[in-house]
């Protein structure tokens, strides 16, 4: 089973007949999935912004990262769910979208700047918790993640107007009408 | 101010909200980008949906006159049309679903086509979209709705040729 039937399973759900056939569904889902991106962008973008020296300097880096990852986890979830029963509704197109597909790149680049972040110089933040200047690894990692979350957005916000008329023919269509 | 005239001007905000949630079925955006005073009608082979929730579209190959196969261009390749109407669950209130149209199904509809030449056209105003029963062609010139156990989707018979 490679990815494409992946697609074409989640598409033929309940779920994305439930999301194709209600007439309310899209645009609740939408909204939702709007205030899940703007609370993770939000979030996100206080604690990288802090790592560049910019907001109130009186908290220390783990205090701001602390008070704003809650909210950046959850609504992420939230982003996700939402995200899989748009992707539900209508699976095929979106698999063979561009802009869907380099979204998806850029949330896994975003996510892999956060790791290594994770991982690398947060692990002596107690060196500089309380100072302006993070180490350069630190602010490339922050300035790194705000330009992949606005990427993201962008891209997402491309798909909507991308994924009309292809014209495409699958192989497997009888064009010459044959009768059985 | 006084609790019932709160209450008053909560329900009116509330009525205002449902309305505009209510909107979107009835007013969209023009149809400009369609030719309206032109309407064409194929009788053609399902090729793809694209159950988009603003519009979904329907993808056809459209049959020659003798409906024995579908038009080509000159290097063999099908010509591919395009119909799209209301978004998805619009669209499911009257039937017209990836389920119910899956590809190959022999389908006729009428369409307002694109100004810009393009392959396409709306099918707003322009009756019911017919489904020939499986594997059975109209006869040569006619449309699915001279076949015996069409199904039709949604209201009114198919529109007749225009300019």
């Amino acid at each position: 089973m490679d990815l494409h039937d992946i697609a074409l399973t989640v598409g033929n759900s309940g779920l994305g007949e439930w999301m194709r056939t209600n007439v309310r569904a899209m645009p609740i889902v939408e909204a939702l999935h709007v205030i899940a991106a703007a609370t993770v962008f939000g979030t996100v973008l206080v604690v990288d912004l802090r790592l560049l020296g910019l907001p109130d300097l009186k908290r220390t880096v783990t205090r701001v990262s602390g008070e704003m990852l809650h909210f950046t986890w959850a609504a992420f979830g939230l982003a996700v769910i939402t995200g899989v029963m748009m992707f539900a509704a209508n699976a095929n197109t979106y698999y063979g979208n561009t802009a869907f597909r380099i979204k998806l790149l850029a949330l896994a680049a975003a996510g892999a700047n956060m790791a290594l972040f994770h991982f690398g110089a947060f692990r002596t933040v107690a060196q500089w918790d309380s100072k302006q200047v993070s180490p350069r690894a630190a602010k490339v990692a922050a300035a790194l993640s705000i330009l992949l979350w606005v990427g993201v957005i962008f891209v997402a916000r491309w798909i909507g107007f991308t994924k009309g008329y292809d014209f495409a023919v699958p192989d497997n269509i009888d064009l010459d009408l044959t009768i059985p | 101010m006084n609790t019932t005239s709160r209450f008053r001007r909560i329900s009116v905000a509330a009525l205002l909200i449902g309305a505009a949630a209510a909107m979107p079925a009835l007013a969209h955006h023009s149809f400009a980008i369609f030719n309206m005073e032109q309407t064409r009608v194929f009788t053609g082979v399902v090729t793809r949906i694209n159950p988009d929730a603003n519009h979904l579209q329907i993808f056809f190959a459209p049959m020659n006159e003798e409906r024995k196969g579908v038009l080509r261009s000159e290097d063999g390749k099908p010509v591919v049309w395009a119909v799209e109407m209301a978004g998805s669950a619009q669209a499911a209130t009257q039937g017209v679903s990836v389920s119910s149209l899956p590809p190959g199904t022999y389908i006729s509809v009428a369409l307002h086509p694109l100004r810009s030449g393009e392959a396409a056209g709306s099918r707003a105003e322009t009756g019911a979209i017919f489904r020939c029963p499986d594997k059975k062609a109209p006869e040569a010139g006619k449309h699915c709705d001279s076949v015996e156990g069409r199904l039709a989707f949604g209201e009114g018979a198919l529109a007749q040729p225009k300019n």
